[in-house]
């Protein structure tokens, strides 16, 4: 929102421009590059062993390593195509929630609300082991036969799973700002349901929306151990293939492969902003 | 807030709309895996790979023994303190995103999120480069005690004896500090997500309001700004809180497997001791705990709502 | 109004176009289209850095048959992940006591020798383990150590007890144990002159006395990276895996490695094959391929572990023949053990133990 005309005295909540908070900002942000960056420098460390610690000297070798290491690159691909398709069904799912908690009363409201919070309670190896053990039951665990898409649909239904009640809670918070008048007038002025979901609701989820992808999608493509047990052979992700690799030796190679991950994961967000613009404009 | 407004009887289809997808995916994809653990809690192990739910308490009550109890209340204090951390350091930063101009939040929302798509393990490997004794950040501090005593000396004041003579790197691997650390590292993004959520485009006129009647910046930001981000700060808590009582990783990294967590016991039942019943029922009971937790806070606000109602 | 009707529509075009992308992604980065062959596959669960450099592009070369090629970081994780059913390996590799562990639990399907003329290979030594007689679920496939890894420098004279990493504190402060419960208190056990695999309740409650008496002492219960620590100087006696002490070996002259008095722990890897492989004769193939001569030895050249393999050693040159770390002189040999699979029940007084021990 353009501003018409200066005030008289710097606006007392535009606190990103005020030097103490963006310093505050800045240190926080040191903290959280610090470890990036000592992880991008020591990718270019020619260091074998002793879990890379200790600089010996510049190479570019690892980042030869790591491209051309296919099964390191296509658990890559399948991080990020399992990370993008939970991210839009746990939001999706998030937001149908969050609605559902945050408009409605219904018996048992209390008991649901519970609920809703436990898969963020869980300890991540006990929902593992249980949809690995369900999954099972159900005789999808050993769908090698029926080729990709089916073995890593496990993997994802177990990521959404866990991931849409963070959505949930996060796009709830938002709602909970919300001035139902404006629903209201809108309905008074003869919107339809949906209409009014649609044109009045979702536009002020949108900060909600956006910080809900962003944790699903991180808690997505950093999953270990979920993963790890719904699994089977021909469906590994990109953290499984590091765990088990850095078990023998933290090479410099794995670090580069993660600064490229990290490339790649900026690159398509940039891109993506860059279509919402466009869409906006 | 305006919760509740409508029930869910008098729009049936609209409820069911939005009830069916959640609540139904919830059940079959969550609370069906639950109940096998659950009836694993109570189950004991008939042979290597074998559970039978016989319906006994004998899992539930070793978790009172006194190293469990222990470890869940060094547990309850790592994560409670790193939670602390990351609401303190968090708010501001939430608070700079959700004001920034409209062209630099995503940018900054980016930046945040960026470091948190690298891989855990590799972030903690990393944490070990900087938090070891001859670590990078030893390194720093080091050079920074040679400078200081060097212009110390230059001054004539080493004598005072303010510094000492050598610089002894501090310890951060294998303590509490260095664990604690190593979970404000891995939460901080999910403390700040949610405060900005509830901190976006927030209602300026009330602080405008605030600061028209007189109210100082401190006071406005007491007791205008900061009652309104409350749930934010209540979700930022639970995201942040609980899975900081889940880590396992980084008190076996960075705690050199000196300072365990109570969700190292559960991994262990999992995967060395093989017993599975033991570590349902450790995890049955965080389960309990939080839910009954947050049934109780829900029927509150219920019945809150309902009071302001008549 | 113009409005945005897009978000929600946003979200249904892109579902179905990232699903479309995502397959496209998928299909497009999977290996060779052979792979989707029923009969030309194999499905290998290892060890990482486990294998030769082209072992297994050889194999597929030989026999025509695809490998998939998975990996896993420990045995614990290999059992808990098999323990509800196979997600579909052929080929896994699990340690001698899981191989006791997993015959007891009827995971692992029988080996048909007949299928396996490479069995001629192996070490008469290795051909009827107590854990396995008649090698009727296993066929082994590398063996090694687990000792103390040391900086000559920093110690008088190679550690020659167990007792200096669990009960002095001369080097206090300087010590890394593994961070597996069961190999700590087995080699406890050793430091108080005991078998390791003697697993009484007196015995385990005096190993576990001994830990937290000595765990003031103890820098750090390492996973995987004693070995790291030891290289960095950050410790200096290390109780580890041969390997992994000869990994740093290679950087740091000043690093060895030395099995005590008491002996060490002895381990053997295994192929085994598991119970509802869908792939059982090409996982006789590979398991065949892999103890034959040439790729025995390309296997030990490369990962520098010792072999079971007669017929590779042959090929072997003194470099790593007379390697002591690889293969440890004969009296140290006589006194280390094979780990035994302790039971389910001691297996929980053993967590307990050690939950002790970490809590104090």
């Amino acid at each position: 929102m353009k501003r018409l005309h200066r005030r008289a005295r710097p606006d007392a909540f535009d606190y990103s421009r005020r030097w103490s908070l963006r310093a505050l900002f800045a240190l926080g942000c040191a903290f959280l590059y610090a470890p990036i960056v000592v992880l991008i420098v020591f990718s270019f460390n020619d260091s074998r062993r002793g879990g890379n610690v200790i600089w010996k000297g510049f190479t570019t070798e690892y980042y030869v390593k790591a491209f051309g290491n296919e099964e390191l690159m296509l658990a890559f691909g399948n991080s990020l195509t399992i990370a993008l398709v939970s991210t839009v069904f746990a939001v999706l799912l998030g937001t149908l929630t969050a609605v559902l908690l945050w408009r409605f009363r219904f018996p048992f409201k209390p008991l649901v609300e519970g609920l809703v919070a436990l898969p963020i309670v869980i300890p991540e190896i006990c929902l593992g082991v249980a949809l690995a053990i369900f999954f099972t039951q159900l005789g999808w665990m050993n769908t090698g036969e029926l080729g990709w898409p089916f073995n890593l649909t496990n993997i994802t239904i177990a990521h959404i799973t866990f991931s849409f009640p963070f959505a949930a809670l996060v796009i709830r918070t938002r709602l909970q700002g919300f001035n139902v008048e404006t629903e209201e007038a809108a309905r008074d002025l003869g919107a339809s349901e949906w209409r009014v979901f649609l044109d009045i609701l979702l536009p002020h989820l949108r900060p909600g929306l956006v910080a809900a992808a962003l944790l699903c999608f991180t808690l997505s493509l950093d999953d270990f151990v979920i993963t790890f047990f719904t699994s089977g052979p021909d469906t590994v992700t990109f953290p499984v293939k590091i765990y088990s690799m850095v078990r023998f030796s933290v090479t410099p190679e794995i670090n580069a492969a993660s600064t490229v991950l990290i490339l790649i994961t900026l690159v398509l967000t940039w891109a993506a902003l860059r279509c919402q613009k466009t869409v906006k404009g | 807030m305006a919760e509740g407004r409508q029930a869910a009887a008098r729009r049936p289809w609209v409820f069911a709309a939005f009830a069916l997808p959640s609540l139904g995916w919830l059940l079959v994809f969550f609370l069906v895996p639950l109940g096998i653990i659950f009836l694993y809690s109570v189950g004991e192990n008939v042979s290597l790979t074998r559970v039978e739910t016989t319906w006994t308490l004998s899992n539930y009550a070793r978790i009172l023994e006194p190293e469990i109890l222990d470890l869940a209340l060094r547990s309850v204090r790592i994560a409670g303190l790193a939670t602390s951390i990351c609401l303190v350091v968090g708010f501001p930063m939430a608070l700079v995103i959700a004001t920034a101009s409209p062209a630099a939040k995503p940018w900054l929302l980016l930046a945040i999120m960026l470091p948190f798509w690298t891989n855990l393990l590799i972030r903690t490997y990393a944490l070990l480069n900087i938090l070891g004794t001859r670590g990078r950040l030893n390194e720093a501090l080091g050079w920074v005690h040679g400078k200081l005593h060097g212009a110390f000396e230059l001054v004539g004041l080493e004598r005072l004896g303010l510094l000492e003579e050598r610089f002894t790197p501090f310890t951060f691997l294998g303590t509490e500090t260095g664990v604690v650390i190593g979970i404000v590292y891995v939460s901080l993004p999910f403390a700040i997500l949610p405060l900005y959520s509830a901190l976006e485009r927030m209602d300026r006129s009330l602080l405008e309001a605030s600061l028209d009647l007189g109210a100082g910046q401190l006071t406005t930001f007491r007791r205008v700004l900061l009652p309104l981000a409350l749930p934010g700060v209540v979700s930022a808590t639970i995201i942040t809180f609980i899975p900081a009582l889940g880590q396992f990783l980084t008190p076996d990294l960075l705690g050199r497997g000196q300072v365990d967590m109570i969700a190292n016991v559960i991994e262990r039942q999992f995967k060395g001791a093989n017993d599975w019943p033991y570590g349902a029922a450790i995890s049955m009971i965080l389960l309990y705990a939080t839910f009954i937790l947050l049934a109780l806070r829900a029927f509150a606000d219920a019945r809150r709502s309902a009071a302001r109602a008549r | 109004m113009q409005r945005i009707r897009r978000p929600l529509n946003l979200l249904r075009t892109d579902r179905r176009r990232f699903v479309q992308a995502g397959l496209a992604v998928g299909f497009s980065l999977k290996i060779p289209a052979g792979a989707f062959a029923q009969d030309g596959k194999v499905n290998f669960y290892n060890w990482d850095t486990y294998i030769g450099e082209d072992t297994l592009e050889n194999f597929t070369g030989e026999t025509g048959i695809q490998v998939q090629y998975d990996l896993f970081a420990d045995n614990n994780e290999l059992f808990a992940k098999l323990r509800n059913g196979n997600p579909g390996y052929d080929v896994i590799v699990p340690s001698n006591d899981y191989v006791e562990r997993m015959i007891l639990a009827e995971m692992l399907m029988e080996i048909d020798h007949d299928k396996i003329p490479n069995i001629a290979n192996i070490d008469p030594m290795f051909t009827d383990p107590a854990f396995d007689p008649g090698r009727r679920y296993s066929l082994p496939y590398m063996w090694g150590t687990i000792g103390i890894g040391y900086r000559k420098s920093a110690v008088d004279a190679p550690p020659t007890s167990w007792s200096d990493l669990f009960v002095s504190d001369k080097y206090a402060g300087r010590i890394a144990l593994l961070s597996e419960p069961t190999n700590v208190l087995q080699l406890a056990m050793k430091a108080a002159g005991h078998s390791l695999n003697d697993w009484t309740d007196e015995n385990l409650a005096a190993a576990e006395a001994m830990l937290l008496a000595q765990k003031k002492n103890i820098t750090a219960f390492a996973p995987d990276n004693g070995q790291d620590l030891l290289l960095a100087g950050e410790v200096d006696l290390a109780m580890e895996w041969n390997g992994d002490i000869l990994q740093v070996m290679e950087e740091d002259d000043d690093i060895g490695y030395v099995l005590p008095e008491e002996g060490g722990l002895l381990w053997e890897d295994c192929l085994s094959i598991p119970v509802g492989a869908p792939n059982v004769d090409n996982a006789h193939a590979l398991i065949d391929y892999l103890l034959g001569a040439r790729a025995g030895a390309d296997i030990a050249d490369f990962i520098y572990y010792a072999t079971p393999n007669a017929a590779a050693l042959e090929l072997m040159d003194e470099t790593y023949t007379d390697n002591p770390a690889i293969f440890p002189p004969p009296a140290a040999l006589e006194k280390s053990e094979l780990a035994i699979f302790p039971g389910q029940e001691m297996l929980r007084k053993i967590d307990e133990a050690w939950t002790r021990v970490k809590a104090g």
